[in-house]
């Protein structure tokens, strides 16, 4: 098994190509060849997308925070509002955060990517603690310019009777990968591990997700679902892996996604790797298109035709925003898929 | 026989790989080693044309140019390309007219073999004998080829391929090498430049082959790395069913084993393709000694309406690399993929297949079930694909993994590629281990643990025998049961 690409923008000999399995489909290198030159320092506003939510802020201008840092650590509870905010022309930028939720705390992350400018590069790494027994809350938002490059790497570790869910609200960029690798312990812990995707024009995005169960007694439940439209392209990777001795290990996938036209794309590549006997794993994945029966049907109601299709896709994506249990965020995720749902279709 | 009765002679014959033999022939052997007057040689004493050894010396050429191949989850001591013999031919004193005068050690190895096929049958002439036409290879060179005559009567060509190379050079010409491309990947480069024989078959337009097709193959020499090349083509409107069977000696050192299987299906036409592995798959301890199987099977379906069917039981080699595909390229084409892979002991399997979807309303549907026990792994890879003009293309997909063991490892890695708005893909997949309760209550019903687990592997894998022909079936459940010994308990 090859080692996850570990991106550095100032190398270019750490760009994967599309050789490189893991990125077949977002090929990186095919748009940036070259390290790119440094983005210039700016100044952030606080707030962002999450800002009603409230809770304390880090913010990232171009890889850097306030104090000039490109790296920042958060331990804690409560809310924590992490913010990725890029306003570049053909530049690039990386940074880094750690975030530790301490033993029986409960922490939520709402993690937005904001951009702003053109053609800029982004790569953040992040890395997660989940202490025993915590529970960590991550809602993604990724809303960045068409002709982008955004890379987001997160590595997760979660301890005995530990929780770690999350949600990814992905509108696409020229490529746009999130990426989260979960060690899962087992004994009592649990994962959830959501994903949308709402895409158009010429965008991509690419969920990749990586759930390495280590321990007897692991749960992980995982659903992302899509749309895309145009010429656009959606990438779904999710692998579930079970160590020898990760006995009763309860895993499910699930990848479900609509095409909306005959230039769109959907890569998916749901796998199992299983070295235990004792586990109930599976995956489901289906794309298609709408179904031509419901929106007959609905038709047949007196539904105009745009709003039946609003509906029915809504209903369809709904389900991921429905999984996220904070009110406020889940309010925040559904008025967000809405929005673009009516701007997509 | 009392089903009872044949358990208990199944699980006696258990006790050592029973198609574990030699066969002592005198043979004829190509100096170890490869290089471009291998191929020479190879080419020279088949007697071929003077394109096709230019097109053998090509395919080497791209083979020393390319890499074998990392990805797949497979672990095995690598090949040492120069230690093999690339042709070995059992010496015929004259072309053979009848039976009487084949080898009689040839005839005996067939008997060894069991009556999985009712092969020999056919082959000792006995009356009331089932209709199969059989191509039997014997190490690299058909022997003998049976029932020509009948199937000639309807048009049908079933040959080997050095003979389909003197009688039938122009379609030998026209579709070698028009599914699978000498530099498709390095195995397949491989067997282009040194493939020593195979099977040929043309089912001419609106002809459905009167019987089922098959060929036998066993690896017989020391060191002798195989290397068929079958090609089956399906004119418009006809049908043929091909039935392979393998089944090798015991051996100390690695057998490598690089087939290519072509099939060409035109307007209307259907092939079904089935095949049963049992190649020795090594000692189950150490995992030393078996067959290495690195096959490049693609069938093109090129004409509207076509179909390919292709059924597998895979229960033998130490290592498999395998992944029979359908290009479906004619509109409303359909693609099947039904396979049982089997992996005990130190046996590991990397199979799966590849559905293109070019043409409009093309269908294509896969079952594949996995089971593992032992230290073995077993995977699924899998590739379903529409590209734009593959509109109203269908999929479902189905693989389940059954885990027996605390060792073994079974993994699924399929790739979805949907590039168009009305094609529709399905997938599911599931990785589990046998049941408590269902073994639970086959024991209490007075089963032994191994016969419930039989059982039960034997219900899990019932959609996929189905697809079998009833020969075929019959012969794949007792395999099936051998292969899982000695994995409970």
């Amino acid at each position: 098994m090859n080692a996850p690409v570990r991106l550095d923008l100032r190398d270019a000999s750490t760009f994967p190509t599309r050789r490189v399995e893991d990125w077949k489909w977002s090929d990186l290198k095919r748009f940036l060849r070259e390290a790119p030159a440094v983005s210039p320092a700016i100044v952030v506003a606080p707030g962002g997308p999450f800002a009603a939510l409230g809770g304390q802020e880090i913010a990232f201008g171009n890889g850097l925070t306030v104090d000039a840092a490109s790296e920042a650590r958060f331990e804690g509870a409560g809310v924590l509002r992490l913010r990725f905010v890029s306003d570049a022309q053909s530049t690039g930028h990386q940074a880094s955060a750690t975030v530790v939720v301490p033993a029986g705390a409960e922490l939520l992350v709402l993690e937005s990517y904001e951009g702003a400018g053109s053609a800029y590069a982004s790569n953040v790494g992040l890395t997660f603690e989940v202490g025993e027994g915590a529970r960590l809350t991550r809602v993604v938002l990724l809303e960045e310019p068409e002709d982008v490059i955004s890379v987001s790497v997160a590595d997760v570790t979660v301890a005995p009777h530990a929780r770690y869910e999350h949600t990814v609200l992905a509108s696409g960029a020229k490529l746009q990968r999130h990426e989260t690798r979960v060690n899962h312990p087992g004994h009592g812990a649990s994962v959830r591990l959501d994903g949308l995707y709402v895409l158009a024009g010429s965008r991509h995005a690419d969920l990749t997700t990586v759930v390495d169960h280590q321990g007897v007694g692991g749960v992980t439940s995982q659903l992302t679902k899509g749309v895309v439209a145009d010429s656009a392209r959606g990438v779904f990777q999710g692998r579930i892996v079970v160590d020898r001795g990760a006995d009763q290990t309860d895993a499910r996938m699930g990848h479900h996604a609509l095409i909306l036209s005959d230039k769109a794309e959907i890569d998916a590549k749901p796998e199992l790797e299983i070295y235990a006997d004792d586990v109930s794993c599976a995956h489901g994945n289906t794309i298609g298109a709408l179904d031509e029966n419901a929106l007959f049907y609905a038709r047949a109601r007196g539904v105009p035709e745009h709003e039946a299709r609003v509906m029915l896709t809504q209903a369809f994506l709904g389900e991921v925003t429905d999984r996220i249990e904070h009110e406020g965020a889940r309010e925040a995720a559904q008025a967000w898929l809405a929005e673009r749902l009516e701007a997509l279709l | 026989m009392s089903v009872s009765q044949e358990t208990i002679e199944t699980v006696a014959g258990l006790e050592k790989y029973k198609h574990g033999f030699v066969t002592d022939i005198e043979q004829e052997f190509a100096p170890k080693g490869l290089n471009a007057d291998i191929v020479r040689f190879i080419s020279e004493k088949k007697g071929e044309p003077e394109w096709m050894l230019e097109w053998r010396l090509a395919a080497f050429e791209r083979w020393l140019a390319m890499e074998e191949p990392t990805w797949a989850k497979v672990d095995y001591t690598p090949v040492d390309y120069q230690d093999l013999h690339y042709y070995a031919a059992p010496r015929t004193k004259a072309k053979p007219k009848s039976l009487d005068e084949i080898d009689p050690e040839i005839l005996a190895t067939y008997e060894k073999l069991g009556i999985p096929l009712k092969e020999q049958m056919v082959l000792a002439g006995v009356e009331g004998a089932p209709k199969y036409a059989v191509d039997a290879v014997f190490d690299s060179v058909s022997v003998v080829t049976t029932f020509r005559e009948e199937l000639a009567k309807s048009g049908v060509i079933f040959m080997s391929m050095s003979e389909a190379l003197r009688e039938h050079p122009e379609l030998v010409k026209k579709y070698l090498g028009s599914v699978v491309p000498v530099s498709d990947n390095y195995f397949a480069a491989l067997n282009s430049a040194v493939f020593s024989d195979g099977s040929f078959v043309y089912i001419p337009p609106g002809v459905r082959c009167p019987m089922e097709l098959s060929t036998y193959f066993r690896i017989n020499a020391e060191n002798t790395g195989q290397f068929e090349r079958t090609l089956i083509i399906a004119d418009k409107g006809a049908y043929v069913s091909y039935l392979e069977g393998c089944t090798a000696p015991m051996r100390d050192e690695n057998q490598l084993h690089a087939a290519v299987v072509e099939l060409v299906a035109l307007e209307d036409a259907e092939i079904k393709y089935s095949t049963v592995q049992n190649w020795w798959p090594g000692d189950p301890v150490t995992g030393k000694g078996g067959i290495y199987n690195f096959v490049t099977k693609r069938a093109d379906c090129r004409g509207d309406r076509s179909k390919v069917s292709w059924t597998q039981v895979e229960t033998g080699s130490a290592v498999t690399w395998k992944y029979p595909s359908c290009i479906l390229k004619g509109e409303g084409s359909v693609g099947e993929f039904y396979s049982i892979a089997i992996t005990n002991g130190r046996q590991q399997a990397d199979t799966g297949t590849k559905m293109i979807h070019l043409g409009a309303n093309t269908r294509s549907r896969i079952i594949a079930k996995g089971v593992s026990a032992g230290k073995s792994v077993s995977t699924y890879r899998g590739l379903v694909s529409a590209h734009p003009k593959a509109k109203g293309a269908r999929n479902f997909t189905q693989c389940d993994s059954l885990l027996i063991g605390k060792e073994c490892a079974a993994h699924t890695v399929p790739y979805v590629e949907a590039r168009n708005g009305s094609a529709q893909f399905e997938h599911e997949a599931t990785t589990t281990r046998l049941s408590e309760d269902q073994l639970f209550y086959a024991m209490q019903r007075g089963l032994s643990q191994e016969e419930a687990v039989q059982l039960l592997v034997n219900g899990f894998v019932r959609e996929v025998l189905q697809e079998l022909p009833m020969e075929f079936a019959v012969e794949a459940q007792k395999l099936v049961a051998i292969s899982l010994e000695g994995s409970v308990g």
